[in-house]
């Protein structure tokens, strides 16, 4: 793990493609090397209320189409039954394949699912904590938003990290 | 007593809530077939009034007379001592259906009322001011402000029935249960008497807040107001322009500052506010669907063309009290409770999201400034008598006897209280001298029967006052003066109201506005300053016109804001027996601001039980008693933003058993926090603190119910198992709600009691 400390964020969005946006503005800070994230997840809740991780942008900024080669960390705690595999076999950083080796089953998902009402969306992003304001300017539209230090150390502290700033979501 | 030769039926449709500019058939954005259909077999009236509330509306167009003359100046919750302001409607002033019944009509009305006092809806009545008493052989709806479409509590006749359930395996929709039941009512009438003829008033929900339909009929509407208020007023003016129910000189009023420019919001406020709009515009339109199937129906008997349509969109303006952010529960609101935009935000995302806001999760109002699009081309809204925006609305006629001009457009002065001496007139009854034996005061109103048929007919209501919870206007000849008191609509806070006190105020030294409507039609031009003898003239007869209907004392409606209180409730302990159901708002007891207890006493079976011991209102409002897990739990909801949750340690025993929760306040004063502590057999088992209560009231609509949670329920834990009925038995629930309080604070607590019922209904 480098040196630099994360943080978890978690934001909720009334208008999934607002989401998008913001999402997309996140990746392109990413990309210009403004911003240094473990991973970003673009997460929708669709009409019937089935959340499902839309898209997903890596540490390098470079996006992955629903479930594509280029999944974060985030991702791998979203849902990591279902995205362990392609986890494991993608070369993302060590971070995340320390989490996806761990197979963080953090129960994010039925609980973003919780937090996203049909028709929502949400953006879960792991980033350096020196640059939180910003994460806050970019994530403008989240309606709401938590976030949570990430202690050093493995699966278990980023899962306590994720519970910290879902329980931020409640009320 | 037989009826005059070919009397021809009546339907009387009146919209709740909506602006002159809502209607396709005026202008607006809302598709309206039905609304249009009338208009083309018909004519659109387009300087057609109301009082600017609901129920002063309802009782000048039942009545024929001025809202103050029949004691409806204020709301049936604020009922009080001042002649005007009763809310009793008087023997001397029979209702025209009163007159059509005993002159050979069935007669029914279905969906809103809100003409009965508050304290009077229950069992024991007296029912001198239900619906029956108004001269309707049936009634089916709801008696109060407002009500959700999803969980309407319904009375029949002299009854509470409660919450229905839906037809064909479908969940229930109040407008689709009260057109079914008109539909109904009319087929029982005619297959019992061939040639009976018939008088129904259907008085829809809609468009009153909370804004309920079903989701396919807000998504017609998406995308079809981001352009934001500003734009679709001005789309709307040109509409109406074109046709011709503004006149092509007329000038677009402007924005009042009290609502923000469209554009001076972001992006994500922009949609929001815009699903608000889709939801209001699609709940509307679905109104007009109703009315629609209604009229097939009398169309398939055979009856359309010897029926008289009166349609009226809208007992007051469009509502502006959804305050500038709207909000997803409207309780917010009339508890006082603001909340910025965000807050709203992030509650809408809590109970559901922008795919919830029109369902039975939440309660949602619009924006002012959709209120205000709405009343295109006028200034203000809803509660606001001194203007257009408030008193205008868009009346078509249909009957094809008397119109040979179908489409066509009339502009004579018109009021509400001229309906009833227009049906009157055209169905060839006289109006009564005496009814039951007491003089009848003689209708205000007069007959437009006459501009039926000539579009060139003269005006006959020539002069109307106007006046709403201190707001008033006077016209004469033309000429409009506006007196709008400095108070904004949807402030209602009794710091703010202090100077407004008897004393204090001096209503002839509000700013005035001048009109003359013949060359200004949407009174845009003030013409005070040029016309001074003009201003004092119609001061001077508004002043006559209160003498003469009972307007005096202005601001009687908000008495209680000036130390002027109904009598103290004398009943501090309610006792139910068995499974009492349906309470309704009224007539719950107090339990908002002190302390107070609840005790029930129950027979658990071995093997314990469950359910609910008892429960008012819903997730959005509410408190719930409750046995879940074999524990006694209670749930306190605050308006939809915190819930608060106590349960017992252990669970209960069997056999009889006394439960107990005590709530002690903090201080007798609103919204005091307190702590709760749930007892069983006189042991305590379980507590906890309600950081904040509510002050006015959980619900406007929804009842108590003992044994069960009927409705929307308070605690989603049980919502699978709603209404949850106690698997035991309740034997009884008594409620304590006047324990440790002194003189001082019972009538600190009164007077707010009474502010409160004030608040409530201002908002109906």
């Amino acid at each position: 793990m480098s040196d630099t400390e994360f943080d978890v964020a978690i934001a909720a969005y009334l208008i999934p493609d607002l989401a998008q946006n913001e999402f997309d503005a996140l990746v392109k800070l990413v990309e210009d090397d403004q911003l240094e994230v473990e991973g970003v997840a673009l997460v929708t809740s669709d009409a019937d209320g089935t959340v499902a991780v839309k898209e997903t942008g890596d540490h390098l900024g470079r996006k992955g189409l629903e479930i594509g080669g280029g999944v974060g960390l985030v991702v791998g705690l979203f849902a990591p039954p279902l995205l362990a595999a392609t986890i494991v076999g993608g070369a993302v950083g060590g971070v995340v394949g320390k989490f996806a080796k761990h197979r963080v089953e953090s129960g994010l998902e039925e609980k973003m699912g919780a937090a996203l009402p049909p028709g929502s969306a949400g953006i879960v992003a792991i980033y350096d904590r020196a640059k939180t304001d910003t994460v806050n300017t970019t994530l403008a539209s989240a309606v709401r938003k938590s976030v949570a230090h990430v202690d050093r150390g493995g699966a278990k502290e980023l899962k306590a990290a994720l519970a910290e700033a879902q329980a931020g979501m409640g009320g | 007593m037989k009826p005059p030769e070919g009397a021809p039926n009546v339907l009387v449709v009146l919209i709740d809530d909506a602006g002159f500019g809502n209607p396709g058939a005026f202008g607006g954005p809302i598709d309206t077939p039905n609304y249009d259909r009338i208009a083309a077999d018909g004519l659109r009236y387009n300087r057609f009034h109301v009082t600017a509330m609901c129920s002063p509306t309802r009782a000048a167009l039942l009545t024929g007379r001025n809202h103050h003359a029949v004691g409806m100046g204020g709301i049936p919750e604020a009922s009080g001592g001042f002649p005007g302001y009763s809310a009793m409607l008087p023997k001397d002033a029979a209702p025209f259906p009163k007159v059509l019944k005993e002159n050979g009509y069935s007669t029914a009305a279905v969906g809103k009322w809100h003409l009965t006092p508050e304290k009077e809806q229950g069992p024991a009545g007296p029912f001198d001011h239900w619906p029956n008493a108004w001269g309707f052989d049936y009634y089916w709806g709801f008696l109060a402000p407002e009500a959700g479409q999803f969980d309407t509590m319904i009375a029949e006749n002299q009854k509470f029935i409660g919450v229905q359930e839906g037809k064909d395996g479908k969940p229930f929709y109040f407008p689709e249960a009260m057109t079914d039941q008109a539909i109904d009512w009319l087929h029982g009438v005619r297959g019992h008497e061939s040639e009976k003829p018939w008088c129904l008033y259907y008085s829809t929900g809609c468009s009153h807040a909370p804004h309920h339909v079903w989701k396919e009929w807000a998504e017609k509407y998406k995308g079809r107001f981001d352009q934001g208020w500003d734009e679709l007023r001005e789309e709307t003016f040109e509409r109406q322009k074109t046709l011709g129910v503004v006149p092509a000189d007329a000038i677009l009023t402007p924005r009042d500052e009290l609502m923000p420019a469209w554009d001076s919001l972001d992006e994500n406020g922009k949609r929001v506010f815009a699903r608000q709009m889709e939801v209001y515009a699609g709940y509307s339109e679905n109104a007009d669907h109703h009315v629609g199937r209604l009229l097939d129906s009398i169309e398939e008997m055979g009856e359309l063309d010897d029926t008289i349509v009166i349609w009226i969109w809208g007992d007051n303006g469009a509502s502006l009290e959804g305050t500038p952010t709207g909000s997803f529960n409207e309780g917010t609101m009339v508890n006082g409770l603001p909340l910025t935009n965000e807050e709203q935000m992030r509650l809408a995302l809590k109970w559901g999201g922008l795919e919830a806001w029109s369902t039975e999760m939440m309660y949602p109002h619009y924006s002012t400034a959709w209120a205000w699009a709405g009343n295109t081309p006028f200034r203000w809204g809803k509660q606001v008598a001194s203007h257009l925006g408030g008193t205008r609305n868009p009346l078509v006629v249909r009957c094809p006897q008397r119109i040979a001009d179908s489409g066509g457009l009339r502009s004579q002065f018109t009021h509400v209280t001229d309906i009833g001496p227009t049906i009157l007139d055209m169905v060839g009854i006289p109006q009564p001298t005496h009814v039951d034996g007491v003089e009848q005061q003689p209708m205000s109103g007069v007959s437009f029967a006459g501009s039926l048929e000539d579009s060139n007919a003269p005006e006959r209501h020539t002069q109307q006052y106007f006046e709403n919870f201190g707001n008033r206007a006077m016209y004469k000849d033309g000429w409009w003066l506006s007196m709008r008191m400095p108070r904004i609509p949807w402030r209602l806070d009794p710091e703010l109201l202090k100077k407004f006190a008897p004393g204090v105020w001096k209503p002839d030294e509000d700013p005035v506005e001048l009109y003359y409507l013949p060359d200004d039609f949407s009174q845009a031009t003030d013409l005070s300053a040029s016309h001074p003898e003009k201003v004092k003239e119609l001061q001077r007869l508004f002043w006559e016109e209160a003498e003469k209907y009972n307007v005096k004392p202005l601001l009687a409606g908000f008495s209680p804001f000036f130390g002027i209180l109904p009598p103290l409730g004398s009943q501090t302990t309610v006792t139910y027996h068995g499974d009492v159901q349906n309470v309704a708002p009224g007539a719950v007891p107090r339990v908002y601001n002190h302390s107070y207890t609840i005790s029930a006493d129950l027979q658990i079976p071995d093997g314990g039980a469950e359910g609910v011991i008892v429960a008012k209102a819903s997730h959005l409002g509410g408190f719930s008693l409750f046995v879940q897990d074999g524990k006694l739990k209670h749930t306190y909801a605050f308006l939809g933003v915190f819930e608060y949750h106590q349960e017992s340690e252990g669970e209960l025993p069997t056999g009889d058993v006394n439960v107990e929760l005590t709530f002690a306040a903090d201080e007798a004063k609103p919204a005091t926090p307190g702590e709760v502590t749930l007892f069983v057999n006189g042991e305590p088992v379980g507590s906890g603190r309600l950081d904040h209560t509510v002050p006015f009231g959980f619900s406007g609509y929804a009842g108590m119910d003992v044994g069960r949670d009927n409705g929307l329920v308070v605690d989603r834990s049980y919502a699978d198992k709603a209404p949850f009925a106690f698997t035991g038995k309740v034997k009884k629930v008594v409620f304590d709600v006047a324990p440790h309080l002194d003189d001082k604070d019972e009538h600190a607590l009164h007077e707010h009691a009474s502010q409160a019922d004030t608040v409530r209904g201002i908002r109906a």
